[in-house]
């Protein structure tokens, strides 16, 4: 692995990748830097847009996370065994969209300092608190599922094959780890969306359904991304071996669910246009008419979701790499646009303090500072899979882990598909 | 096989008890929820006669000066609320002090709480800065602390001096009816509402004496007394906030009188 640093460069499409995710990892390190020296002054968020960019990428992160606890939870605890391969890939991509939440919420917090403040001093009755406690504990969750996952790195076998021995041990918890994710990740999933939705000051989030919304969405964008991120490194690397009926047939199950989605989305702000409601309504013109219009139309009802339904139901386009691809990938990036129509849409509207006044909108587009940390922290999540798929074998469908009811089973037996 | 269906049933069974599990706890969480601020034995609350607030913004002056306020940040401004009978009419806007404030519920590390007396209080050296509460107030009073305040307070020493510490950098801050002096003065034996050394700064300040303060279970406070006297409303009253800042409405003849 390390010989290449010692000869000369070689230039290969590799390196290329590499060299230009270090440039924006790079450029969002002094941002980040300066967000740490200068404070949150630098940001464009105001006491009226408190939420921004940062938060879009948390919740996005999280919810395109999803597909691991979802996989998990049919992998091991509906008996569905041979998409195994598929929620090894999940976890893998779920650990590092919660680091990568994780790094967004330390540039967005005020105190970075005091992080460690949620687990020690606790408000059960905040949304937020128990989000971060699920988020946390499904952090080590995940860890734990991943130790499989790690444990194949070439030099790391080479070096302490005991260690690495233990790590692939841990695989026979799954079941028990797939218990404890799909918990947590059903509560905090949720519980994201009702965070916005207890919050009467808003009226446009303040409804029951966000809860239902956020957990739909995470689950159809969550086992997406996956499957996207599957087929994408199997056809930029050899590294990468994927069992092309095993995708097709979980893109199946993915469009039922988008479909479920839809429904649900397209209800929530339909049924919205009936009577006025000050601060709802107002929060539906900006969402479907004003500043949002693109957003909700085109991105997230037509491209996030009616296109690759259409992509992904008709046999011939799923059955096609490419279509398949592209519908995986719209549907995921419908969801992220959903998470930031949900944030900016209740925050645009200021309701007014003195009785009678008239509602009155903000605006917020994001600074560069939060644009460059912003796109470093996704230039993370990109570099830490792929080197997952060169190094750690993330997406490669001819790994068959040990069953996990037969502990004495031989630890790898690679088959020929 | 068999052992295989028994173990996964057995998963699906501990899958189905930890859900409910999970279930009976958000339930008790819900039902928990709706706690409301404590009882305690005096209840400081504000009324604030927008019959004689005239707009002259002494009282954001005072509050910038005894609570060490940036200039960037306002506590307590002074809105303008139209005309009534031909005259300009105002909205001075402290904190409400919620008896079921929002912040308090939605703060993850309970930063944010309720004193025995009412007031919302902010624990700013626990605070993390998610500004989940600003976010969640409806009445926007909360201003963060996008970055740290070190230059001089103008208002200071003209409008009086500040007793408590500035806000570091990174956490959000409001008005606190100026506990700081409230308990100072009840040390000393004095009566808050009564005594000017024991009353929130912008209510000694108030040159037309717009603003009174005083114990909501005391009947015979100022505020007890303007509350049974005048007609009053409350911010939002129907979120169901419990404010404990009270308005007397402007009235056209009322100005006349005046």
């Amino acid at each position: 692995m390390f010989k290449n640093f010692r000869g000369k460069p070689v230039i290969t499409p590799w390196t290329i990748w590499l060299g230009v995710m270090s440039i924006i990892l790079l450029a969002g390190l002094v941002a980040g830097i300066f967000v740490f020296w200068k404070g949150l002054v630098i940001t464009n968020l105001t006491d009226l847009v408190p939420w921004g960019l940062w938060i879009t990428i948390d919740l996005s992160s999280i919810a395109l996370s999803a597909g691991a606890f979802s996989l998990c939870a049919g992998v091991y605890l509906f008996g569905l065994k041979r998409y195994q391969p598929i929620a090894r890939t999940a976890t893998f991509v779920g650990l590092i969209g919660y680091t990568m939440a994780m790094l967004a919420l330390i540039l967005d917090i005020g105190r970075p300092d005091r992080f460690w403040h949620a687990l020690v001093y606790w408000n059960e009755h905040s949304l937020m608190w128990e989000v971060t406690m699920c988020v946390v504990l499904y952090l080590t969750v995940l860890v734990f599922e991943s130790m499989p996952i790690f444990a194949n790195f070439e030099w790391f076998r080479k070096h302490f094959p005991k260690l690495a021995h233990r790590m692939e041990g841990v695989h026979h918890y799954s079941p028990v780890l797939a218990v404890i994710g799909l918990g947590l990740s059903s509560l905090h999933q949720s519980s994201l969306g009702a965070m916005y939705g207890v919050i009467k000051a808003r009226p446009f989030w303040f409804k029951p359904e966000m809860s239902v919304l956020f957990m739909l969405s995470a689950m159809v964008g969550g086992i997406a991304l996956t499957l996207f991120a599957s087929m994408l490194a199997n056809c930029l690397t050899s590294k990468a071996k994927v069992n092309d009926v095993l995708i097709e047939r979980v893109a199946q199950f993915v469009r039922y669910l988008l479909i479920g989605y839809f429904y649900f989305r397209a209800w929530d702000a339909l049924a919205q246009t009936y009577t006025y409601d000050p601060g709802r309504s107002e929060g539906l013109h900006i969402l479907t008419k004003g500043p949002l219009a693109f957003n909700f139309w085109i991105s997230e009802m037509l491209l996030g979701m009616i296109v690759p339904m259409f992509l992904l139901l008709y046999k011939p386009t799923r059955l096609n790499p490419f279509w398949r691809m592209l519908g995986l990938l719209l549907v995921a990036a419908g969801v992220v646009t959903f998470r930031w129509d949900t944030n900016i849409s209740g925050l645009l509207v200021v309701m007014p303090v003195v009785p009678g006044q008239a509602i009155a909108y903000t605006n917020y587009f994001p600074s560069l500072v939060e644009f460059l940390s912003g796109a470093a922290i996704i230039a993370y999540g990109l570099t830490a899979f792929s080197l997952g798929v060169k190094y750690l074998r993330a997406v490669d469908h001819t790994l068959v882990e040990m069953e996990y009811e037969t502990i004495q089973a031989e630890a790898i037996e690679p088959v020929k598909l | 096989m068999g052992d295989d269906k028994l173990s996964r049933r057995d998963m699906l069974k501990v899958a189905g008890i930890a859900a409910a599990t999970m279930i009976g706890l958000r339930m008790v969480k819900g039902a928990n929820a709706s706690e409301t601020a404590p009882a305690g034995e005096r209840q400081w609350a504000m009324v604030i006669d927008q019959n004689k607030c005239t707009g002259c913004g002494y009282c954001v002056l005072a509050c910038r000066a005894h609570n060490d306020i940036s200039p960037d940040i306002t506590w307590n401004p002074v809105l303008e609320a139209g005309q009534v009978g031909g005259k300009n009419t105002y909205l001075p806007r402290p904190c409400m002090q919620c008896s079921k404030a929002p912040c308090v519920e939605v703060c993850p590390v309970k930063a944010s709480y309720y004193r025995p007396d009412g007031i919302v209080m902010m624990d700013y050296d626990r605070c993390i800065g998610c500004r989940y509460c600003e976010v969640a107030c409806p009445y926007g009073a909360r201003s963060f602390n996008w970055e740290a305040f070190t230059g001089n307070n103008l208002a200071v020493p003209e409008w009086g001096e500040p007793k408590i510490e500035r806000r570091p950098r990174g956490v959000p801050e409001k008005c606190s009816f100026c506990y700081q002096r409230i308990d100072r003065g009840l040390a000393l034996g004095l009566e808050p509402g009564v005594d000017p050394d024991a009353t929130p700064a912008c209510v000694v300040a108030c040159p037309m004496g717009a603003r009174l303060f005083g114990d909501l279970n005391d009947p015979e406070s100022s505020v007890s007394k303007a509350l049974r006297e005048n007609p009053t409303y409350r911010l939002r009253e129907d979120l169901g906030t419990g404010p404990r800042v009270y308005y007397i409405p402007a009235v056209a003849d009322a100005r006349r009188e005046a």
